[in-house]
């Protein structure tokens, strides 16, 4: 078949450490980072963990039907969004993909209207901001919404009680059920807060290809340390700003 | 093992009769499989009085099966309450990824696929990337849009680096700044990009960014001539590519004589499109798939709508697979006032107007005839000093094409681009 005669093909090839480039932006300037194919297997296996401790996994039953996602993150997010959509697979969640555009709502809608969604993950304001209307219905059907920071007022006032899921820099934090902060991976960056401002900072921890030390991501915010409700043990922050 | 040229040569020049005996093993695979589990097949095959036994060649599926049509998916879907309009052949528990069609020509409708490495709908993809020249460690532009899946699949199944910066509409000022750091050698244009690049192109030395890539593909609507002459001017060789009726991509090679379809993969058919004979090698047919590696939704005899000129002719560089011509969508015939028309005539008039020469513009048609020509048009304000003046230079252009005077609204380009979906315009709109 072509699937497997192509993975043959491609499996013969030399292959570059790198899985891909992001980028994201440092005080109005361009940051492009490095992501590893180990840096990328780590952060799957993170993803994995916190979408299961949202209750992600395996469709149960014969032939029912239940417990798809509609992941929301652009091809520019890929190197956040990715480990998530590659965690869902390896849980053996059905996914569907939204794009982060007005005119792209649409599709979200759509997959929460047809599918038995039970998660949504990473809505933002402009997507939330087009389903318009719909947006009330799609909130009453999909009992899991991670959403980012700019588009949790609009959802609260929907009737949704969304967690977080924000880009840090070239980091993902996302809250678990337990809503004490969102999560960032502790054995590959570490948080720190600006002295003046409370802008939060970024290093690196990891043994990842993009190392930063105290960047600025932009982000005002509190953080959180000790045990969650969860089990984890690392770093949680809640964006005010 | 990937060549110098072919990333799977065996398969990719397989000998005609090779490519004949594979479609019919995997399509006498196919017929039971799809009956017993395809709720929408076996009502479509019922009707036609139509069973798994009847069919035991390629000759009785292509003679016997009845068609499906998009309208088909959908009204099954409505009247069965099935989002996945009767093509589901497994649990949805045992699906992956659950992706849309664009949704520019209607609603969209579903298709899913199960997988384990990389999406089934890019796999065949890098036998494409692989022909314009991405190889390991290559830098490419991981651009595109998202909605059918990782495409950046196909670029790391060729052992490339995707850079995944914005390249949806206003991004492409950030890309090329990631085009002059990284160097890549590939990206994927979209009608939408294409307008951004061109009045990128006022600041920028496009040729010299350009200069490393080795090609870039263009899909989503035709490529009109002006955008590939401005390609050319910029150094850049371009590989357009299209759909087969969802089922994967085709795609130009180096020769640029049609787009290859991978027939290992779908079992193309061009016919007649207002009935349902196989039209001869290079006349003009509709697009009809079957997919020959999806057990989740596969299309059985699908019309894509789209028509096409089709040849199993050997291709130049060596490929055996068919290759095929997009001409248009059926139903894009036009007719107002007697006259008959398609959108690439307004394309084609509007690129001869400098301030409207990236032809973005929709054809406000209720129906296929039509009173009233009513065109929305995109205009650049930069370079834009008197509306009424552009007014009447574009009904000029317009009515000399069609032969009838054009009701034009004229919107500043940006306010049109936001009417794009999956990136592309839906160039007929009904209002």
């Amino acid at each position: 078949m072509t699937q497997a005669s192509t993975t043959a093909a491609a499996a013969a090839l030399p292959r570059p450490p790198q899985w891909g480039i992001g980028r994201y932006d440092l005080a109005g300037r361009p940051v492009y980072f490095e992501v590893s194919w180990d840096d990328w297997q780590r952060d799957t296996a993170w993803a994995r963990g916190m979408l299961a401790g949202h209750g992600v996994g395996a469709v149960k039953g014969d032939g029912e039907l239940g417990g798809g996602l509609v992941i929301i993150g652009g091809m520019a997010e890929s190197p956040w969004f990715d480990p998530f959509e590659t965690a869902a697979r390896e849980l053996g969640a059905p996914y569907s993909i939204g794009e982060i555009y007005a005119f792209e709502a649409f599709r979200t809608g759509m997959y929460a209207r047809r599918l038995p969604v039970t998660m949504i993950f990473g809505i933002d304001r402009t997507v939330a901001e087009g389903l318009g209307d719909e947006l009330a219905e799609v909130v009453a059907r999909v009992p899991v919404i991670v959403a980012r920071p700019d588009a949790a007022g609009l959802l609260a006032a929907a009737g949704a009680a969304p967690f977080i899921v924000t880009r840090l820099g070239p980091a993902i934090a996302v809250e678990c059920p337990h809503r004490s902060g969102a999560h960032v991976n502790g054995a590959e960056w570490t948080l720190t807060q600006a002295e003046r401002g409370g802008e939060v900072l970024i290093s690196t921890v990891g043994p990842r290809a993009h190392r930063v030390s105290q960047a600025a991501t932009g982000l005002r915010g509190t953080l959180t340390e000790g045990r969650c409700g969860c089990g984890r043990t690392g770093q949680r922050v809640t964006i005010t700003g | 093992m990937p060549d110098d040229r072919f990333f799977e040569p065996e398969l990719e020049t397989m000998p005609r009769a090779g490519i004949a005996a594979l479609q019919e093993e995997r399509i006498l695979e196919l017929v039971p499989y799809v009956y017993e589990r395809s709720a929408l097949v076996r009502k479509k095959w019922e009707e036609a009085r139509v069973k798994p036994s009847d069919i035991n060649s390629l000759a009785d599926f292509t003679e016997r099966v009845p068609f499906i049509t998009k309208d088909d998916i959908r009204q099954f879907r409505d009247q069965a309450r099935d989002p996945f309009g009767g093509l589901l052949c497994t649990g949805y528990a045992d699906t992956t990824t659950v992706f849309s069609t664009s949704g520019t020509t209607g609603d969209a409708t579903l298709y899913a696929h199960a997988w384990d490495r990389w999406h089934p709908f890019w796999a065949a993809t890098a036998r494409d990337l692989w022909e314009i020249g991405v190889r390991p460690g290559d830098y490419v532009l991981g651009s595109g849009f998202k909605m059918r899946g990782p495409l950046y699949h196909a670029d790391q199944m060729c052992g490339a680096i995707p850079v995944l910066v914005n390249t949806g509409i206003g991004g492409w000022d950030a890309a090329l700044d990631a085009i002059r750091r990284f160097r890549p050698v590939y990206a994927q244009l979209t009608g939408l990009a294409l307008a951004e690049l061109d009045h990128l192109s006022r600041s920028h030395d496009m040729r010299e960014l350009f200069s490393s890539f080795k090609g870039a593909a263009f899909a989503g609507e035709p490529l009109g001539a002006r955008a590939r002459q401005q390609l050319r001017d910029w150094g850049v060789e371009v590989f357009v590519w299209t759909s087969t009726g969802d089922v994967t991509g085709a795609w130009e090679c180096r020769q640029h004589d049609g787009c290859h379809a991978w027939e290992d993969c779908v079992l193309l058919e061009a016919v007649d499109p207002a009935g349902s004979a196989q039209v001869a090698d290079g006349e003009l047919g509709e697009l009809v798939a079957t997919s020959l590696d999806n057990p989740v939704t596969p299309m059985v005899r699908f019309r894509s709508d789209d028509i096409i000129r089709m040849t199993r002719q050997p291709c130049a560089c060596g490929r055996t697979h068919a290759r095929f011509w997009p001409v248009g969508r059926k139903g894009d015939e036009t007719i107002v006032a007697g006259r008959c028309f398609v959108p690439m005539d307004i394309w084609r008039a509007l690129e001869q107007v400098p301030q409207t020469s990236t032809a973005l513009f929709q054809l406000v048609r209720p129906a296929r005839e039509i009173d009233e020509l009513k065109i929305r048009v995109g205009y650049d304000p930069d370079t834009t000093t008197s509306l009424p003046d552009l007014r009447d230079r574009v009904s000029e252009v317009i009515a000399a094409v069609v032969g009838v005077p054009p009701v034009l609204e004229l919107l500043p380009e940006q306010e049109l681009l936001t009417r794009g979906r999956g990136g592309k315009l839906p160039r007929l709109v009904k209002s």
